[in-house]
């Protein structure tokens, strides 16, 4: 694939309410932090540009509101996302216990095709507040179960790690935008609805 | 050619066409399968005279009435049985068993029951006949009947057709609006491409003519004719053209010439004063005359020094005709209940959180995000800040006093403007409580209410502009989600500290009708209708772009442009129930029995026992409000995109 068609990553960062989304978000786009962002409304997105592997693509981040019940909306936001991004605190156990849940209503709104090897991203932010609640340890184990999910801490405060989990999120996306592409140019049509799932995969999860 | 005898040559050909109503002379045909026939029949020996019929034939044997709709049956299985019928034709056409209808006859015709019913009307209200399509629907009929005959939508009922004669006013104003065109001197390249709307069926182009006039109509209305461009014109054709003709399954609702009023101004007044308000009690305290108080209070608003005082009647915690007793003795009684309701959940132990989960879980996103709002503002602004303390505590007490609401994301938007207002814990809780009354539905578990205004919205958005809502529909933002956060917390978030205050006493009054906000939303949205509709943009494009209205709204001008919408709304003739339900207007289907939407509800033919198969769907009334197809279908992407 040489051609030098504009790419636009889609990512969807998701987790409870005030785990640091928006912050997230700001810091990685405009290196700011804020202690006056409002809780997110509906939803909004940011874009920037990066260069992976001598590619410029375009990201475009997608924040929405934590609170459960607008959960519902998501459909209209999450389509066509090429990673999603999990953002718990790793001072507050319930936001890291609801983490299978989000994972699991993204799955099923957004839909991807190959939802087994959809790719996820995971980050414990406010990495700088005391007392941890959640250890690294604990984070990672979740993440092996979950086709090693990469987990990055970060501090969307003071900017730490930020940029490197980004650039993580970013070459996920990519690598899952050229898996697809690649899809839709190995198979005639027919094969493409049906028989997304690689050999290795374990079981036909898709199609439905 | 000249001494042959009558030929017969068939059009069209549908089968499984159960005959529903039928004139008297037809009564045991009634509810009996069979096909329907459109024939082309050349008198002998006057070859010019060729002469179309419509004819319904039963079928010799008697199909179990029980069969299923069969949706996969649609096409290829008509044009099959056309070649295998086909060898029974032509003479076979038995009087006793076939209904024939005259085109001449039809002044109208109906589709409904998602496209599987159609009826015929001689003009007089009198139905002639009707059909239930069982295999498939009635598309491709429809179709023929639009290169037959020449149609345009109703204006009272979007799922009657009417036949126009070339005598109608409908026919003569379309003729005057393609002149009016004529007269702009367009070059070639646009009369281009009107040709094949000439050249398709009469349909096709009259449903295009119909949506370019509302256009020109449109344009001219608003002072500068030069906006309309070629490339305007162009684009509001094409995009509009394409789902013309034949869109899969729902029809394509076509505004066959439905003008609106022309929009007055509605310049915003002075707010209302101190004197004013002072002048209107009388010696016990009570206000003399709450409707010019209310109506002074839409038109301008309230001066900021009476504001507090003012903010306590509109938000329903004082009465409106209550006296000074009555007040003062509230507000001892309502002091009270407040701090009995606070008591309850500061008196909660860190234990007793630790074992109510639902409790604790409502806390602990009070506390998130009371220290998320308005903290620019001086008086929320810094650490340890009181308000922002006070702030969570009317919230908590609000969580006591409605538990199963509890405390959703918003509610601290709309609370914050009342506590940095009245500057009293007892005060602002009322007040919120009577705010929330007014918006509860916004809140809903499931999201409901929210749901149900974006439909309004778009509703009313077609009924204004429907060159944007048609636009929107078919950039995959049909959903209205790009206005969520509009309606969830009343422009909170779009409008600075003084504005909302305005807006919001403004809105409080329940002037002019139901849901002006959705009007508000309505004139925003057609105001910047030209940058939505820009470069094709889609959802992403669109909700960035209103995101980005933030703050850059004109408030007062968004108020006088809603209202000259509500006034054009409520004079215009082809006003529906629908529209009428969501502003709060007497519904003119419950009241004028006579009325032609009424009649067409009486017959609505969904009683018959044997159509309520799961598969029918009501499209004609709930609860007397008028429901076109497409907003079911709009209602239905909605609640399937919520799932
Ligand atoms: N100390 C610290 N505070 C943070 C960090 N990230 C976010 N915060 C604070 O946590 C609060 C919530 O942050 P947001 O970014 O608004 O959270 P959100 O996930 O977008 O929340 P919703 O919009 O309600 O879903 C804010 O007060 C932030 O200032 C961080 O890395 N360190
Ligand atoms: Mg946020």
């Amino acid at each position: 694939m040489a051609s030098r068609k504009k790419i636009l990553l889609k990512v969807v960062i998701l987790g409870e309410s005030s785990v640091g989304k928006t912050s997230l978000m700001n810091q990685y786009v405009n290196r700011k932090f804020s202690n006056q962002y409002k809780a997110t409304i509906g939803a909004d997105f940011l874009t920037k540009e990066v260069t992976i592997d001598d590619r410029t693509v375009t990201m475009q981040i997608w924040d929405t509101a934590g609170q459960e019940r607008f959960q519902s909306l998501g459909v209209a936001f999450y389509r066509g996302a090429d990673c999603c991004v999990l953002v718990f605190d790793v001072t507050a156990p319930s936001t890291f216990k609801s983490l299978d849940s989000w994972r699991d209503e993204f799955l099923i709104q957004a839909s991807p095709r190959d939802p087994e090897n959809f790719p996820f991203v995971l980050l414990g932010n406010k990495d700088d507040l005391e007392p941890r609640a959640i250890s690294a340890k604990r984070a990672q184990q979740w993440c092996q179960n979950k086709n090693n999910m990469p987990y990055f801490e970060t501090s969307a405060k003071s900017g730490s790690n930020v940029e490197q989990a980004f650039l993580a999120i970013a070459k996920n996306a990519l690598a899952q935008q050229n898996s697809t592409v690649d899809l839709y140019n190995e198979f005639p049509d027919q094969i493409k609805l049906t028989n997304t799932q690689k050999p290795s995969g374990s079981g036909d999860s898709c199609s439905c | 050619m000249e001494t042959e005898p009558d030929e017969y040559h068939d059009c069209f050909m549908q089968d499984g066409v159960l005959l529903k109503q039928a004139p008297s002379s037809h009564m045991t045909a009634l509810n009996t399968i069979g096909t329907l026939y459109i024939y082309e029949v050349t008198r002998s020996g006057e070859s010019c005279n060729k002469k179309l019929l419509l004819e319904w034939k039963q079928n010799d044997i008697t199909v179990d009435s029980d069969v299923q709709y069969q949706e996969w049956a649609v096409v290829n299985t008509v044009q099959k049985r056309i070649r295998t019928l086909s060898e029974n034709m032509p003479e076979h056409h038995n009087r006793s068993k076939s209904l024939k209808i005259n085109f001449d006859e039809i002044k109208s015709f109906k589709v409904c029951n998602k496209n599987r019913q159609l009826t015929f009307y001689d003009g007089t209200s009198e139905r002639i006949c009707g059909f239930l399509f069982q295999h498939g629907n009635c598309e491709h009929l429809v179709g023929m009947l639009k290169t037959i005959l020449k149609v345009g939508v109703s204006r009272r009922d979007k799922q009657i057709y009417v036949v126009y004669d070339s005598n109608s006013p409908e026919f003569q104003e379309l003729n005057r609006s393609f002149a009016a065109l004529n007269l702009k001197n367009e070059d070639n390249s646009f009369w281009h491409m009107f040709k094949h709307f000439k050249e398709n069926p009469y349909e096709g182009s009259l449903g295009a003519f119909a949506k370019v006039t509302n256009f020109v109509y449109r344009s001219v209305e608003g002072s500068d004719p030069d906006i309309l461009s070629r490339d305007e014109l162009y684009s509001s054709i094409t995009e509009l053209d394409d789902g013309v003709p034949h869109s899969g399954g729902e029809y394509e609702v076509i505004n066959a010439l439905p003008q609106l009023p022309r929009r007055k101004e509605f310049p915003r007044c002075n707010p209302l004063t101190e004197e004013q308000w002072r002048s209107q009690f009388n010696s016990l305290g009570q206000l003399e005359d709450v409707d010019s108080i209310k109506n002074l209070i839409f038109r301008g608003g309230v001066s900021p020094t009476i504001r507090k005082e003012v903010w306590k009647f509109l938000l329903d915690y004082f009465p409106w005709d209550s006296t000074d007793l009555d007040r003062q003795q509230l507000i001892n009684k309502k002091n009270e209940e407040y701090y009995v309701m606070k008591l309850q959940w500061k008196s909660i132990s860190q234990k007793q959180e630790d074992n109510f989960s639902d409790y604790a879980q409502r806390k602990c996103q009070v506390i998130k995000d009371v220290n998320r709002t308005d903290r620019t503002l001086e008086f929320y602004a810094g650490d340890n800040n009181i308000n922002i303390q006070t702030l969570g505590d009317i919230l908590m007490t609000y969580v006591m006093y409605n538990f199963d609401l509890g405390y959703v994301q918003g509610m601290s938007d709309l609370l914050s403007p009342i506590l940095w207002l009245m500057q009293d814990e007892n005060d602002s809780f009322w007040c919120f409580v009577g705010f929330m009354e007014k918006v509860m539905s916004n809140f809903d578990i499931d999201q409901a209410g929210m749901k149900e205004q974006l439909t309004q919205l778009r509703v009313l958005l077609s009924f204004i502009d429907p060159v944007l809502a048609n636009y929107l529909e078919k950039h995959d933002c049909g959903n209205m989600f790009f206005c969520f956060r509009w309606l969830l917390v009343w422009f909170k978030r779009e409008l600075n500290q003084d504005d909302i205050l305005r807006f919001w006493e403004v809105l409080w009054t329940g002037y002019p009708c139901h849901n002006f906000h959705l009007l508000v939303s309505v004139a925003i949205l057609e105001h910047e209708s030209e940058a939505l509709m820009e470069n094709d943009n889609g959802f992403t494009e669109i909700l960035k772009y209103i995101n980005e209205l933030s703050g850059k709204l004109n408030m007062e001008l968004m108020l006088n442009k809603a209202e000259g919408i509500y006034n054009q709304i409520k004079e215009a003739d082809h006003l529906t129930d629908s529209v009428r339900s969501i502003l709060g207007l007497p519904l003119i289907g419950t009241k004028n029995r006579g009325s032609e939407e009424q009649s067409s509800q009486q017959e609505s033919p969904f009683e018959s026992p044997d159509l309520s198969t799961p598969r029918t769907e009501p499209c004609c009334s709930v609860d007397n409000v008028r429901i076109s197809p497409d907003e079911i279908a709009f209602e239905k992407s909605i609640s399937s995109s919520f799932l």
